[in-house]
């Protein structure tokens, strides 16, 4: 919404400096987006004509001109532009002038010639960002004019109005919220009503009376033409182009006065106005030229032959005021707020008018815009107006609203007297009607409620005045709570763990999600490739690793915690995705080594403190995948994509991937660690190894071991594993596998002798598989 | 024999002086002190000497054997400390150092957990609600008109049964109170969408922190005292915050928080809207929940919700807003 503080100025003080100005008009809750100065304020910029122009003497690219600047004796003048000829009016700054930029004006001397001022470009004025050469100014220009008549300053206020105020949208209420703030008066135009009004019961139709109020005036004898240059510019003030005085009239009150007019040409209609719904299938013709089916149930103005205007939205072209209009019908009105935005949002016509409409404009403002207008019309393109004003529907009445001033104290946490909090609504335009009752004016409707009256006192009184307080409950912590430190967690130990924290969209496209099983879509999506909410983290996850590794990266390892969505609901997942080299190469010279699925295992069996089982159908998008159990239950899925998925991303090293639930996940992770005493004796390992068949599992081996159940032993470890695919050492074949088994008693220091009998009886069994082979 | 003695140490410490490394010493210690050494030699010559001079030469021997030692264990000492300052002194300390990477937690992450901290020590508990979200959670309990224009298919995603992408965390306020009864104190971060287009400053789907706290005698005060505490820890007590009179259709009076802090680059920048609930909301949830606990004569409280993407860009000097989501390891790696 643009004001222009000349304008404002029309109907209350407001001769603040601009940032107090501004100030003000943030307290009251008006939002200055921006300030656009128009114009010139610069004193001592006169017009002036260019009588000669000279060499000068010592400089090839300066002149010396004599020019007349309305005095009696003409001004020399020393000058570097070219662009001019004598004869020329160009803007003159005279010694004592204060440029743009602090640049002062004064006599002296250039290059050895006296220069009693400078000719101004339009940049050095600042009316224009770029321009060469001197501002050539309209022949007609009288020298010896101040500079500021030729472009009168004017500073232009971009406010963001907030939906609830549609007072704010014209000049006169921005006016009246700068008398509550500075408590000046407010001086808004005072037309003299028309002498009678008449109620017309037909003019408004069944279904169209309700929470409307409309008024018709008839103008005759008008002679439609341009409008009067200040016109002009205080429409040009507001972004709008001058049409013609009637229509300029219109729009002028509109931003004055808040309230949407329209003019008809009398002529043009036929028959008598009324305000109706539309019916099934009628079309409107507006003033931009289409042609709108409505929908059936619209508000419209229509004579006998259809619609003419869409009621609060816009006048229809056939009916519209031209060059050639002497009869005007004058309409003023107030619509229903929804029907008006229906209408708007059905059509796509959205105009001056219902954009306020929409909002509520004062119902009470109704005639007072008419009568403002009229006289303007009067005014500017003569005629006569019709004494009578036609009406029909009713003003709504004013609401009575009962505050009581402990409320204010207690919701404000303020110490405020009754009488400060009365005075506080006086200014914002109450009438106090009673012990602690207040009337609300039509142009604040949207007050109806007694906090609706406490959020008035606190603007006025201001939050400054508000005294902070630091105080409040305990809060016993929530399961949300948990759920946050359980994720918080996960990702502190990932980051450590060299995995770095992705955040990726939650709406992805049908190809992504289609892998991963059913998926939510959406009704209005922004496109096909944001349709659907994500049921798996890893289309982010691996659009993200496509990135990196497009981007040349050697080692990719991301993490994400975040929810996916299913039709049965919503749930928290972490996902992980990893690729390249496990490590930086470094100054050691050691070799680098690519990740595989055995680092992805150790990350994920640490982190969950969890093993890992073999699935022998891995889901998407594994190629080899395992099941992660905690306490026997199923918490996520790690394991490798398949080498084809993978060379799909881009990669040249395995792409390892896991998925955890950290709903079924959390619970089981939480439980409180009891400790195990600490061995008292010392323990003692054997090394056994032996060669098996490639295809025997080293899990086989280790529940054969386990299945023994030896009391001795306590722990199992492979240190190494080794194959041969050329069959030189070992046969192709086979695998060699070296274990070393740890014993211990917790009660005595065990003998080399019990160490080695368990150790055979482990082997023993060993034996029992086929093709396994101890190296003696 | 004396002469023997005499010359045998001259010779000893000699050669001990003379090692410069652990073997040399060694040889030395077995050339002299060994089993089939030189001092070993000597004494064995103590048989020939007069019975009257063998306390004196024993005295001698005994000398240049503890002689030999003392010179050995210092030897010893010397070498080792040579040793010690080379091993130290051959060390290039501007070689860069070889630690596994290290992984980082997302910025938004990291801002968003350290404004969960600062409200938990003033007491609020996280709270929870759903993505997907019934139009009722989202717009009707919180007092936004039927026909307002938030509600339209340009701005809200709906999914085809007709619930929606919460466009705000503020349906978390209506799920908590629904649950539970007051007094309660929360905070409830995630995410919210909204149909923008994406482009350098905005994204469909954005990080939201809502608060909410109802009790008995909750006033505007409190909302101040909490929310000028909270930015001061997050950007340092010399933040200056002003709170400006606005409108949310769930709160009144309602405000937006503008905020100038060094950390977020010294320019004024709108950074939160905030209020008091209104009393339709208590309402709409007294209506929901079938009981009069919320019932606005009896409990008064306050909200506010602040976006952490723009916040993020302020406080890190980021550009792009999109950068936020595109998980660029070279953008990952600086935090």
């Amino acid at each position: 919404m643009k004001i222009s503080l000349g304008w404002l100025r029309e109907y209350v003080d407001c001769r603040l400096p601009l940032a107090e100005l501004e100030a003000l008009l943030r307290r009251a809750g008006l939002e200055v987006a921006g300030v656009e100065e128009r114009g010139l304020a610069i004193a001592n910029v006169v017009v002036a004509e260019i009588l000669e122009s000279v060499q000068h003497p010592n400089a090839d690219r300066l002149s010396v001109c004599k020019v007349d600047d309305g005095s009696a004796h003409p001004r020399q003048i020393v000058c570097g532009a070219k662009n001019y000829k004598v004869g020329d009016k160009v803007p003159l700054a005279l010694p004592g002038a204060v440029l743009p930029g602090d640049f002062k004006i004064k006599s002296g001397k250039l290059r050895g010639v006296e220069s009693e001022g400078m000719m101004c470009s339009a940049k050095e004025l600042r009316l224009a960002e770029d321009a060469q050469g001197l501002l050539i100014l309209p022949p007609a220009a009288k020298p010896g004019t101040p500079l500021t008549e030729l472009f009168p300053a004017e500073t232009i206020l971009e406010l963001e109005i907030t939906p609830n105020r549609s007072d704010w949208l014209s000049h006169v209420g921005v006016a009246r919220e700068i008398a509550v703030f500075t408590g000046n008066t407010v001086t808004p135009p005072r037309p003299a009503l028309p002498a009678s009004t008449t109620r017309v019961p037909g003019l408004l139709a069944d279904g169209a009376d309700k929470s409307t109020c409309y008024t018709l005036r008839k103008i005759s004898g008008v002679k439609v033409g341009p409008s009067p240059q200040w016109l002009v510019d205080r429409l040009a003030s507001v972004g709008l182009r001058s049409i013609n005085n009637v229509v300029d009239v219109t729009n002028f009150v509109l931003f004055e006065l808040g309230q949407p007019l329209h003019a008809f040409d009398a002529a043009k209609l036929s028959g008598s106005l009324r305000v109706r719904s539309s019916v099934e299938g009628e079309t409107f013709e507006a003033l931009d030229g289409k042609s709108h089916p409505l929908p059936a149930g619209s508000l419209v103005i229509a004579d006998e032959s259809g619609p003419v205007a869409l009621a609060g939205v816009m006048g229809g072209e056939s009916t519209s005021v031209t060059e050639s209009t002497t009869e005007i019908v004058l309409e003023s009105a107030f619509f229903d707020p929804s029907r008006v935005r229906r209408a708007a949002r059905a059509t796509g016509l959205f105009s001056d008018s219902s954009y306020r409409f929409e909002r509520g404009v004062d119902p009470e403002g109704v005639f007072m815009a008419s009568a403002r207008a009229t006289e303007l019309i009067l005014q500017l393109a003569g005629g006569t107006a019709s004494e009578d004003l036609q009406t029909a529907g009713e003003i709504p009445a004013r609401q009575q609203i009962t505050l009581s001033p402990d409320r204010v104290r207690s919701l404000l946490g303020l110490e405020i007297s009754d009488s400060e909090i009365e005075a506080a609504l006086a200014r914002v335009g109450l009438g106090c009607v009673g012990s602690s009752a207040w009337e609300i004016p039509g142009y604040r409707r949207e007050l109806h409620r007694p906090v609706d009256l406490i959020e008035e006192v606190a603007r006025v009184a201001g939050l400054e005045n508000v005294p902070s307080r630091t105080q409040g409950i305990f809060a016993p912590g929530s399961e949300a709570d948990a759920a946050y430190d359980f994720a918080m967690g996960l990702r502190r130990t990932l980051a450590g763990g060299g995995f770095h924290e992705a955040r990726t969209a939650t709406l992805l496209s049908g190809v992504e999600a289609g892998p991963f099983g059913d998926s939510v879509a959406l009704r209005n999506p922004l496109g096909d490739d944001q349709s659907r909410l994500r049921n798996s983290l890893f289309p982010g996850l691996f659009a993200a690793l496509r990135r990196n590794i497009d981007q040349g990266s050697k080692s990719i390892a991301l993490f994400e915690i975040g929810r996916v969505f299913a039709s049965e609901g919503e749930s928290e997942r972490l996902a992980l995705v990893a690729t390249g080299d496990l490590q930086a190469a470094d100054w050691r010279g050691e070799p680098v080594r690519s990740r595989d699925i055995f680092d992805l295992l150790g990350v994920v069996q640490n982190l969950a403190n969890a093993e890992t089982r073999p699935l022998p159908n891995p889901p998407a998008p594994f190629g080899v995948a395992v099941e992660i159990l905690v306490d026997g239950k199923s918490i996520g899925t790690a394991g490798q994509l398949h080498p084809a998925a993978a060379r799909e991303l881009g990669a040249t090293a395995p792409v390892l991937a896991a998925v955890f639930d950290l709903v079924v996940w959390r619970p089981l992770a939480t439980r409180q660690t009891k400790v195990s005493p600490l061995a008292k004796f010392p323990g003692s390992t054997r090394d056994i190894a032996f060669t098996a068949p490639l295809s025997l599992p080293y899990g086989d081996v280790r529940a054969a071991i386990i299945s023994l159940q030896e009391p001795l032993l306590e722990s199992i470890h492979l240190f190494d594993l080794f194959t041969d695919a050329r069959g030189e050492k070992i046969p192709s074949d086979k695998k060699s596998l070296a274990l070393t088994l740890g014993f211990r008693s917790p009660d005595r220091t065990l003998t080399a002798e019990e160490v080695q009998a368990a150790t055979d009886r482990i082997k023993a069994t060993l034996r029992g598989q086929p093709g396994l082979e101890f190296r003696e | 024999m004396q002469d023997q003695v005499e010359s045998l140490r001259n010779e000893a410490l000699a050669i001990v002086s003379a090692a410069t490394d652990q073997s040399a010493l060694e040889a030395a210690r077995v050339r002299f002190l060994g089993k089939n050494g030189a001092v070993t030699a000597l004494s064995e010559g103590m048989r020939h000497v007069p019975k009257e001079d063998r306390p004196a030469m024993g005295k001698l021997l005994n000398d240049l054997r503890s002689t030999v030692t003392t010179a050995l264990e210092e030897a010893q000492s010397r070498i080792l400390e040579q040793a010690d300052t080379a091993a130290l002194s051959e060390l290039d300390l501007t070689l860069p150092g070889t630690a596994r990477a290290r992984g980082s937690l997302h910025p938004l992450t990291q801002l968003l957990d350290r404004a969960v901290q600062s409200f938990r020590r003033m007491g609020f508990a996280i709270a929870d609600g759903p993505d997907i979200e019934t139009e009722w959670h989202c717009f009707d309990a919180l007092n936004t008109p039927a026909d307002h224009p938030a509600r339209n298919d340009q701005d809200t995603f709906y999914l085809p049964d007709g619930r929606l992408l919460r466009s705000h965390t503020s349906s978390v306020q209506i799920r908590v109170m629904e649950n539970t009864p007051p007094p309660v104190r929360i905070i409830a971060p995630g995410s919210a969408y909204r149909r923008d287009e994406v482009d350098a400053t905005h994204l469909a789907q954005f990080t939201q922190m809502e608060g909410l706290y109802v009790a008995e005698h909750v006033t505007l005060g409190d909302l101040k005292g909490t929310l000028e505490f909270f930015f001061r820890e997050l950007f340092g007590s010399g933040t200056e915050i002003q709170f400006r009179p606005h409108f949310f259709p769930f709160t009144e009076p309602s405000y937006e928080i503008d905020i100038r802090a060094e950390a977020l680059g010294g320019e004024w920048m709108e950074l939160a809207g905030c209020g008091m609930v209104d009393p339709a909301v208590f309402e709409a949830v007294c209506k929901r929940r079938g009981d009069r606990v919320y019932d606005p004569g009896r409990v008064s409280g306050f909200a506010f919700g602040f976006g952490l993407e723009r916040l993020a860009m302020m406080v890190s000097r980021i550009p792009d807003i999109r950068m936020l989501v595109e998980n660029d390891l070279r953008f990952l790696k600086q935090f």
